[in-house]
């Protein structure tokens, strides 16, 4: 099979342990606590007061603003309390906590009647749909473009190691993605999308081909050689369609809008069945954990919750990840509350995840030849450490789309993009 | 278990490590090394032993009297290691004649066939070398990954000229077996290249300036070694040594004469001879004094070559590959400072032709006179 890639990048060990666990639904928290910061935006803002009854679906943080997404309450019961906690990025956000009564009752939006852009885009809104891929963009202003564009592509590559929720929604699920991404499809005004996906899914690339031939959806899928970063945005783009994002642009100024599987799954429940975006697919893995498993979580479930599901940690777990190894972020512990954009709950053994300290850099220059976006990280690194970001800025510290694979193949362990991290800060900070 | 929270990436390669590199190299040099040992005998060993010895002892020395920190933590901490120092320390014994004879020393045993047994001028030189190295070009400079020039070359560069003229060593000829026995390279006698010469050369040649560079197919095989192992970059040596034999092609082959087959016999000779191969493998790609882009390392390799071919050419030593190196060496900060990759998806930004219009924009807004200069 002739695979499509990107230049550079490096070769992560795959690491799905997970990719034959179905998705399970991680039974339903005594209380959950819903923060209503779940996107990139403005956070939401409540509307429920305490003792107030909600049902699983019912609306209970109004977008603010046009950047921002409606929250819904992920279990029926009493509001307890609307107070601010902390997030795992250490901001303090409004969460609605919510005590489960176990009746399950479920709310969800009117049917869909017309099926006009308009009214499908509202619904998006409605339902509160957001980029689940991590960013957490808010899709009912992506998917109205103000630039012409001519390509959708679905990014299935799911290049992280550990990750494999994507991948078992393709496998069971596959209508539901391929009909949800042909709803994105028809908001862009496309007749056809791509999906990029990684040759390690191989059951994925066929199941999605048959279901697609057999459904009539008009799809091209793309296999894409399984390398990290496959999955970020750019890459993605210029394997499947050969076109470079111009430096500090947008995909929009190439004509492509980049769209997530589980977006597109989110989209097509909330369209067809009205049903708004209150739970998700997370793969809990890691060596650090006693039974990894794929996961239906509702959103405001405590991180401990899952853990205690999937069997509790393990006594040599010394790291836990929100997201996937090379760009997630670590907690403190597991009082977080899952959110629309928690794809993976990743626990590292001492074997598995690096904690130790770095050595010189020896200018093997390893770095370089990972780089995806093809800078020079090992002066970005060093000029950052001296405190001459104007210099790290000369050798492309603006332009690093932080994928981690600097850090990842130096042999001498520096922090290399978390030095690139640091000086994007300081340089935003200075202007 | 507590808990570690850090930036992403929280996972590394772990089968990537400096010490795992250096390991690699060491491991290339072994052919080399035991090629050297088969062809000058055992004075290779003794010179690899204090080598070593002395640096390592400089390094540990050096980073303790830095640190000022004389305790066992201090001897751990130090920098020694990441078994860089025996790397250097094997890369100066193979560039080193096996034997070393300062004549206004004379300090050497001979044995009953009037062959040296054991050479005290030796010893002394090799010792000096690594001192040389490990102090003065890596250490004093930051160590690791910061020295300006390679260690090895540099120390026999300054061995060279220090002790050239004292009969020592020079850079055509190397004594061996016995105080009589002077081998004199291809490169200074200039005779007629046969094709039993390239093949002596090829398998094992005991004419040469230094050990490491006798037996062509052993640096072959730590070439082949540490491309596969991915520790250097496959076409860098061969960049060097291709443009070494174009430069050698024009500048010295096609006007001394040579026609037809001797075109192709005598650049095959200037590629096998000196310390070409060994330093196109080894030394023109150590990490810190050799360019961090590609093109950059392929102006440093194809530098290396045509100054190569020039000393061998005009020069006054017949051999010039580690002249050739040291001055590339210095030029790598320049190559790394003006050669920077564009990033990917990098657009040319539109020069900005109307000069006027921005004098007219500095004007409009010192008009409003809210102009901050």
């Amino acid at each position: 099979m002739r695979t499509k890639t990107f230049k550079k990048g490096i070769k992560v060990p795959h690491n799905k342990f997970t990719v034959s666990s179905p998705l399970v639904e991680c039974p339903t928290p005594d209380v959950v606590y819903i923060p209503m910061c779940q996107h990139i935006g403005k956070p939401a803002t409540p509307i429920v007061a305490v003792g107030q009854h909600v049902k699983a679906g019912t609306l209970i943080g109004k977008a603010d603003g046009l950047v921002s997404a409606n929250i819904f309450s992920s279990v029926s019961g009493a509001v307890l309390a609307v107070e601010k906690r902390k997030t795992p990025l250490g901001a303090l956000c409004d969460h609605v906590v919510v005590e489960n009564d176990g009746k399950n009752e479920t709310e969800s939006l009117p049917p869909l009647t017309d099926r006009s852009r308009e009214s499908v885009l509202r619904r998006i809104q409605e339902a509160g749909i957001v980029g689940l891929g991590g960013a957490g963009f808010p899709s009912h202003v992506k998917y109205a473009p103000k630039t012409p564009v001519d390509t959708y592509i679905i990014n299935a590559a799911e290049c992280e190691p550990y990750i494999t929720c994507d991948h078992r929604l393709l496998l069971e699920h596959t209508e539901a993605v391929l009909r949800g991404a042909m709803i994105f499809c028809e908001l862009l005004g496309l007749k056809r999308y791509f999906i990029g996906i990684e040759d390690n899914k191989p059951d994925a690339v066929a199941e999605l081909r048959r279901k697609a031939a057999e459904l009539g959806i008009p799809t091209d899928v793309v296999v894409l050689k399984s390398k990290y970063p496959q999955g970020a945005e750019k890459q993605m783009i210029y394997a499947v369609t050969g076109r470079k994002v111009p430096t500090g642009g947008l995909p929009s100024d190439v004509g492509v809008v980049v769209g997530n599987v589980h977006t597109a799954y989110s989209a097509y429940h909330a369209v067809e069945h009205g049903t708004p975006l209150y739970m998700r697919a997370t793969t809990v893995c890691g060596g650090g954990i006693q039974k990894p498993a794929n996961l239906w979580v509702r959103t405001g479930t405590l991180y401990s919750h899952c853990i205690e599901f999937c069997g509790g940690e393990k006594t040599d777990c010394v790291k836990t990840v929100s997201g996937g190894p090379m760009m997630g972020f670590a907690l403190d512990g597991g009082m977080y509350s899952v959110t629309k954009t928690t794809g993976a709950l990743l626990f590292l053994s001492a074997e598995e995840a690096h904690t130790s300290g770095c050595n010189v850099c020896i200018n093997c220059g390893k770095c370089a030849k990972a780089c995806p976006m093809n800078l020079m990280p090992m002066y970005i690194d060093l000029y950052t450490q001296r405190g001459d970001y104007r210099s790290a800025v000369k050798y492309g510290a603006l332009n690093c789309i932080e994928c981690g694979c600097c850090a990842y193949s130096c042999p001498s362990k520096r922090q290399i993009v978390q030095s690139v991290k640091l000086c994007k800060k300081k340089i935003k900070e200075s202007v | 278990m507590r808990q570690t929270v850090s930036a992403s990436p929280h996972i590394t390669d772990p089968k990537n490590s400096t010490k795992r590199i250096m390991l690699d190299v060491l491991i290339a040099l072994c052919p080399c090394l035991v090629c050297a040992t088969v062809f000058f005998g055992y004075h290779v060993l003794i010179n690899l032993a204090v080598c070593l010895l002395f640096c390592f002892g400089t390094e540990l020395l050096y980073g303790l009297i830095i640190s000022k920190n004389f305790t066992r933590d201090g001897v751990k901490k130090s920098s020694v290691f990441d078994l860089s120092f025996a790397v250097t320390a094997v890369i100066l014994t193979l560039n080193l004649p096996a034997v070393m004879q300062v004549s206004y020393w004379g300090l050497n045993v001979v044995g009953k066939n009037g062959a040296v047994a054991f050479s005290f001028d030796t010893v002394v030189l090799c010792a000096l070398g690594s001192v040389f190295a490990v102090a003065l070009v890596k250490m004093l400079f930051g160590g690791l990954g910061r020295n300006f020039a390679n260690p090895a070359c540099t120390a026999r560069i300054f061995l060279f000229i220090a002790f050239g003229a004292g009969g020592a060593f020079n850079l055509t000829s190397s004594l061996f077996g016995g105080l009589e026995q002077t081998g004199a390279t291809w490169l200074a006698t200039r005779d007629t290249v046969s094709g039993a010469m390239l093949l002596d050369m090829f398998l094992g040649n005991t004419a040469t300036a230094a050990v490491g560079e006798t037996c062509a197919i052993a640096v072959l095989a730590g070439y082949v070694y540490l491309s596969v192992r991915r520790v250097i970059d496959p076409r860098m040596p061969i960049i060097t040594v291709g443009s070494l034999a174009v430069f050698a092609l024009f500048f010295d082959v096609l006007p001394s004469g040579a026609r037809g087959v001797a075109v192709l016999t005598e650049t095959a000779a200037h590629v096998l001879s000196g310390g070409l191969l060994f330093g196109a493998v080894f030394m023109a790609t150590d990490y810190s004094t050799s360019p961090n882009t590609l093109v950059g390392n392929i102006v440093f390799a194809v530098g290396i070559g045509l100054i190569t071919a020039l000393i061998r050419a005009f020069g006054n030593f017949p051999e010039g590959f580690s002249f050739a190196l040291l001055i590339m060496n210095l030029v790598v900060p320049l190559l790394d400072k003006y050669i920077i990759p564009k990033p990917f998806g990098y657009v040319k930004k539109k020069r900005e032709k109307p000069h006027k219009t921005k004098r007219a924009n500095t004007l409009q807004v010192g008009d409003k006179a809210v102009g901050n200069d």
